[in-house]
């Protein structure tokens, strides 16, 4: 009982309490802003999965966000898909990414993964960059259109922030439900000790495989997402920087945790932009709430583990010598 | 007698604020909205712009070309992220004071405001942006920078003239060193030059030896060089190291002093243009280097004098827009009309088809550490 008003409580402030609020204040500003923290919530909640409950430090989940958007946008501009079916297959191509992707990367643990999803992360975007005659490169893709169907809804304001909206909420449905089950356990396991997860019996390339699978393709949803409710893109799009500021939401949002992840991008998004009066300043006091953050709670606002913990257990193994140099048999 | 004394008070409040609402119509604030890079990595050109547009507008609250109406600049940090780009431009689209913006500086991030601008209806006027594709997004959109299509031909007509007939091409791996090369390369094969090699670098490369060998291997009679300092700094200096004679041919994007500091004496004999000439003689120009240099302690370069005359561009269309009574529309269609606007960085046309700008090009030598102009 107390689990379903606290759902419907979400559910009314996500899509009345806080669209009226934001009719109220008054506009298209507003509304933007929380369409972007909305998109980013996706993506953190999503890396949540790799980084948080699975413990992979993941460093290049701009590039799938990338691949998505790309996908989305050529399938839109080239192809004249609407957006509910340019969405879900932007999701599964990165789906299918990741996976491949991953591969490779799955006998890495610690820094080494780290680095390689760096990589990863690298080699996308470069990929966007120079391959021009497909994704016009540095160019990006103008014109794409935005979130309408015809006979029911244009492209608007509302109409991307419930766009965002309903598909965050059933990303965290979906994601909620996977860490908080049985086999979220076994991902939890996997973070804590892959090796005694193995020896129990769990598969432990399978589960990674997998939670890797389920985040690109809500990484590909955001990306799409992006793609559509911004009307263009181009590979700056999806730096290493952006990795970095996803990290940087789940950390201090709190590892592991769904809310934290949400939290997180309203407070790295949020925070720059309620700062604009301050101008120059603003970086410095991001900066500051980052810092102080990570030093008084070290397992972020929401987090079920530690940072620290986690990196010192994924940074130690790499430097502890009786270990064959970051290479798990 | 009471009732008379109040109906005066009554009487006397009432002109009060009649006179005051009268004042207030006589001191209007006509606002113009400036996004740029005020903080990270591209800091040093929002800087820049924020500079000249200020002393842009000082000049012109002071010169009372406008009485009545005071204008006011509303700076927004974009930091180069299409993210906050995007938000800035719902955010000056909400501000009803505002009747034209100014920026960005990337076209990555023009872009994406672009397509906001376009759908709320407020000019844009970018300083900096040279993709294609910008002036297109809507009928919203304009620039003051000459794009590719016009200097590309032009560097590549002054390159065959002065003899080269092979050239090898260089140019970053972004929007602008696309159309800078794909330009440059169309008007030298027109004129029946022959291109050897075309090598794109991606943004932040420091090391182009493996270009360099590439190049000296193909034999051109020159080298045209798509980049900005920091890279085209790099490459000068490597190319001098690796022993390569030929004249180097470069765009206006190498016009700064950087460029003599940071290469030293491996810039000199290279060839670029330029439509802003800090050296200028002519008095507009003159006057505009000594009062930036007596405000922010350091010369001009090429991206200040752009923003300035994008913010006198800007002043322009809302005197030509009614002044107090601009509305957005009205600006736009006074950008639209800019004709000949004497500008720092040359005479200033926007065609009135395509709304491309049309601005003449000097050309300059590095001769001695210094920029030289050249016939």
């Amino acid at each position: 009982m107390r689990r379903l008003i606290s759902i419907s409580i979400l559910l009314l402030a996500v899509l009345l309490v806080l669209p009226g609020v934001l009719s109220a204040v008054g506009g298209g500003y507003w509304f933007r802003v929380t369409t972007t923290i909305g998109v980013f919530s996706i993506l953190t909640m999503s890396a949540n999965l790799i980084t948080g409950t699975t413990g992979l430090m993941s460093l290049g989940h701009a590039g799938f966000y990338g691949i998505g958007a790309y996908t989305t946008a050529l399938l839109a501009t080239k192809l004249h898909w609407p957006f509910f079916l340019t969405l879900p297959v932007a999701g599964v191509v990165t789906a299918v990414f990741g996976i491949l992707l991953a591969l490779p990367t799955m006998r890495l643990i610690g820094i080494y993964f780290a680095v390689a999803t760096l990589g990863l992360g690298e080699i996308i975007h470069v990929t966007l960059l120079n391959w021009v005659d497909f994704t016009r490169g540095p160019m990006g893709i103008s014109a794409i259109p935005g979130i309408s169907l015809d006979g029911l809804f244009s492209a608007s304001d509302i109409t991307n922030y419930y766009a965002v909206a309903i598909i965050a909420l059933l990303a965290a449905l979906v994601l909620g439900r996977l860490t908080h089950s049985y086999y979220g356990n076994a991902l939890r396991a996997v973070r804590e000790d892959d090796q005694c997860a193995a020896s129990m019996g769990l598969n432990v390339v399978g589960l990674k495989i997998q939670s890797f699978a389920f985040a690109c393709f809500f990484a590909g949803v955001a990306g799409g997402l992006w793609a559509h409710t911004t009307g263009y893109i181009s590979p700056g799009d999806f730096r290493f920087s952006e990795s970095i500021l996803i990290l940087a939401m789940m950390v201090v949002g709190g590892l592991g945790s769904i809310p934290g992840a949400v939290l997180g991008a309203v407070i790295l998004l949020g925070l720059p932009e309620v700062l604009r009066p301050i101008g120059d300043y603003r970086m410095i006091v991001v900066g500051a709430v980052m810092f102080f953050s990570i030093l008084f709670l070290p397992r972020g606002l929401l987090g079920e583990t530690s940072v620290l913990s986690v990196v010192r257990r994924q940074f130690g193994l790499a430097w502890d010598r009786t270990l064959n140099l970051g290479w798990r048999q | 007698m009471m009732r008379f004394k109040q109906c005066k008070t009554l009487l006397t409040t009432v002109c009060l604020v009649a006179l005051s609402c009268g004042a207030s119509a006589q001191n209007k604030t006509v606002a113009i909205g400036y996004q740029a890079p005020l903080s990270g990595e591209n800091a040093q050109y929002g800087t820049v712009f924020r500079n000249s547009a200020t002393l842009a507008v000082d000049e012109f609250n002071k010169s009372g070309r406008l009485p009545g109406v005071t204008i006011q600049l509303k700076f927004e940090d974009s930091k180069s992220d299409a993210k906050e780009g995007v938000n800035i431009a719902r955010k000056f689209s909400d501000d009803a004071s505002i009747v034209g913006v100014i920026g960005d500086f990337n076209s990555t991030v023009s872009m994406a405001a672009g397509q906001v601008y376009a759908q709320t209806k407020v000019p844009q006027l970018s300083q900096t942006a040279s993709h294609p594709d910008y002036v297109k997004i809507s009928e919203y959109q304009f620039r003051n920078i000459n794009t590719q299509a016009y200097e590309g031909p032009l560097i590549a007509k002054w390159a065959f003239d002065s003899g080269a007939k092979k050239v090898a091409v260089i140019a970053i791996q972004n929007d602008w060193g696309q159309s800078a090369a794909g330009n440059f390369v169309q008007g030298f094969k027109a004129l029946g030059g022959t291109v050897t090699e075309t090598e794109f670098f991606n943004p932040g490369t420091r090391d182009f030896r493996s270009i360099l060998t590439k190049i000296a291997r193909s034999q051109p009679d020159a080298i045209f060089v798509g980049a900005f300092y920091e890279d085209g700094s790099a490459f000068l200096q490597q190319k001098v190291q690796m022993g390569l004679k030929q004249p180097v041919f470069a765009t206006s994007s190498l016009y700064e002093k950087k460029l003599l500091e940071l290469a030293g004496p491996a810039a000199n004999g290279v060839y670029l243009t330029s439509t802003f000439v800090v050296e200028s003689t002519e008095p507009h120009v003159a006057a505009f280097v000594k009062n930036y240099e007596a405000r922010y302690n350091g010369k001009p370069q090429q991206f200040a004098a752009q923003a300035y005359d994008a913010t006198n561009i800007m002043l322009n269309a809302i005197v030509a827009a009614g002044g107090a009574n601009a509305t957005r529309a009205k600006v736009r269609d006074a950008l639209a009309a800019t004709k000949d606007f004497p500008g720092v960085t040359g005479t200033t046309s926007f065609d009135p088809a395509t709304r491309e700008p049309i601005k003449l090009l000097s050309k300059l030598q590095v001769q001695d550490g210094k920029f030289v102009s050249v016939k």
